[in-house]
């Protein structure tokens, strides 16, 4: 062998131990990532972050019209989607702070609520949400649609929202909207 | 497609028609036409209403629609405010013995449906999100050919035989909604019931059936099957609203949102792809069960009609009862989706309103809303059906 051909042999092996190095480098990182998931499973509640909250968007009735009027609502940060929609469910069911009408019977409460991965929430009430309920069209669609428009508005992984009662499916709240089939929202019906 | 030169006459079209339009509004009977937009859920109609006969094709071109009318005449336009999903603006190009509205439309992927109202003339042009002409869209143009005439032809419609009032609510457990003072929903509703059948019963050679005549509870899918079995051409449920709001008041007609009916029709293909869990029998009688998925589909062949029905009625609720007019909307209310005929549900009036509870118990308020329910679909029949 002569200096110039351990001069190549040598470059080409510089060249072959750094590829390897990129190679199996980028290799663990592809393997770590997966590893990590990217939000902590539904299972394992986080704490909420002291100080740290987020913005919510919850939908009220006013005597000024028919429509739905926005109003903003900090809850604890979270990075688990049901929990939070879970935090809003209950906010809206307290009512407003700035004066508009809640579409809920003071004693309803919420007693679960679950996504599936196809992006329908579940979300079951107490039964005195029907037993209370003042039973007219338009009360029900004030009371189905602030739930509804509330969840789908805030959440991009909820597309539709089914209502139970009582951890059953019911006919109607009152005789009148089809509770049996999940919503889409209904965003015609809030005020701008 | 508009070529430039198109485009540069629309334009010098539009000046014209200006300057025809100012120097035409001094004189009184000038000939007219209205433009309306209005949204519903599935789709957005532009209601095009001259007070002149009408002759007109009509073009699709990739984000408009053109409407050529044929008159030789200036005329005003009269065109409500409006804000939809799908239609953009209007324009105005004057040919020389006709008119042509471009109808702009905000998306490219749009398909169109149209009819013609007589009496007064209307062209209803319907507009959809989605280039595709689905097969339910054809059964319903098939439909409404039977119903409306279409570019001028006479229409043979199915005559209306058979209709039937649901009084809302009924029996011990089920009063509906209760006003301050005591009155409750079933109550109301049968009392307007029985009037308005008495009332239609005595000006129209029809049969009326009831789906309750007295306090009695009907469940809701029982209401819809009353209407099939009696072979229903009209089906109109009486309410009384309830609210939240202390002010809410007014009367309001819906008509059925067929969002609900998606995952119905998805079970229906579902079954029709696999006979074989039919045969099984999923949840027992499987006949019934069938029977059942069909008839909660019906009213999707008739959303059609049955906004043309709810507009009748509601325009004559807004007129004679002077009520504030809540307009009419696309709910899926339960009782409505199984019923195979035009179908409305009529809110009268607020008994969560003490003013209006008040005014629901007295006669004349009663009888003013059987005699608006009544000329609403006394209009309707003939606007759209054959008497």
């Amino acid at each position: 062998m002569n200096g110039k051909k351990v001069a190549i042999l040598g470059f080409l092996f510089v060249v072959l131990v750094v590829l390897a190095v990129v190679f199996f480098t980028s290799g663990i990182k592809d393997k770590i990532i997966p590893a990590t998931p990217a939000s902590p499973p539904e299972v394992e509640p986080l704490p909420a972050q002291p100080g740290q909250t987020q913005t919510v968007v919850l939908f009220f009735l006013s005597e000024e019209d028919t429509l739905l009027h926005p109003e903003e609502r900090e809850i604890p940060a979270d990075s688990s989607v049901v929990r939070q929609a879970k935090r809003t469910i209950v906010e809206l069911i307290k009512g407003s702070q700035k004066g508009y009408i809640s579409p809920f019977p003071p004693e309803a409460r919420l007693i679960e609520l679950y996504v599936t991965d196809e992006g329908v929430a579940y979300v079951d009430f107490s039964k005195e949400i029907v037993e209370k309920h003042l039973s007219g069209s338009s009360a029900e669609i004030s009371t189905i649609f602030s739930v509804v428009n509330s969840l789908a508005y805030n959440f991009d992984s909820i597309e539709k929202v089914f209502i139970l009662i009582d951890g059953r499916e019911r006919e109607t709240l009152g005789g009148h909207i089809n509770l049996s089939r999940p919503f889409l929202p209904l965003y015609d019906l809030i005020a701008r | 497609m508009l070529s430039l030169r198109k485009r540069s006459a629309q334009i010098t079209g539009a000046v014209l028609l200006f300057l025809l339009l100012s120097v035409g509004s001094v004189s009184q009977i000038q000939p007219f036409l209205k433009l309306s937009v209005r949204d519903y859920e599935e789709f957005s109609r532009v209601i095009i209403a001259p007070s002149f006969p009408l002759s007109f094709e009509i073009e699709k071109g990739s984000s408009f629609l053109l409407v050529k009318i044929a008159i030789d005449i200036p005329f005003r336009i009269q065109r409500e405010p409006f804000d939809s999903r799908i239609v953009k603006s209007f324009g105005w190009t004057k040919g020389r013995d006709y008119y042509i509205l471009t109808i702009k439309t905000k998306i490219r992927d749009f398909s169109h449906d149209y009819f013609v109202i007589k009496d007064p003339t209307q062209l209803v042009i319907d507009f959809k999100e989605g280039a595709d002409e689905s097969r339910g869209d054809r059964d319903i143009r098939s439909l409404l050919d039977s119903t409306v005439s279409r570019e001028g032809e006479q229409a043979s419609a199915e005559e209306i035989q058979t209709i039937v009032i649901d009084p809302g609510h009924g029996g011990r457990m089920e009063p509906g909604a209760q006003g301050k003072y005591g009155t409750l929903e079933k109550d109301i509703t049968l009392a307007l019931a029985l009037k308005l059948k008495d009332v239609i019963e005595r000006n129209r050679p029809v049969r009326v059936v009831l789906t309750r005549d007295t306090d009695v509870s009907v469940s809701l899918e029982n209401r819809a099957a009353i209407a099939n079995t009696n072979k229903a051409d009209l089906f109109i449920s009486i309410h009384v609203n309830s609210s939240f709001r202390k002010e809410a008041r007014g009367s309001e007609t819906f008509f059925l949102g067929t969002e609900a009916l998606d995952d119905e029709a998805r079970r229906l293909a579902y079954l029709e792809n696999n006979p074989a869990d039919v045969e099984r029998g999923i949840g027992g009688d499987n006949e019934d069960e069938i029977t059942m998925i069909l008839w909660d589909m019906a009213q999707s062949a008739y959303l059609k009609e049955s906004s043309l029905l709810a507009e009748t009625i509601q325009e004559e609720l807004n007129h004679l009862l002077g009520t504030k007019n809540r307009g009419i909307k696309q709910i899926p209310f339960k009782v409505l989706t199984g019923v195979a005929c035009p179908a409305v549900l009529v809110e009268v009036a607020f008994i969560s309103n003490p003013d209006e509870e008040r005014k629901l118990l007295t006669e004349w308020f009663q009888n003013n809303v059987v005699e608006a329910i009544y000329r609403g679909v006394e209009s309707y029949i003939d606007r759209y059906a054959r008497r």
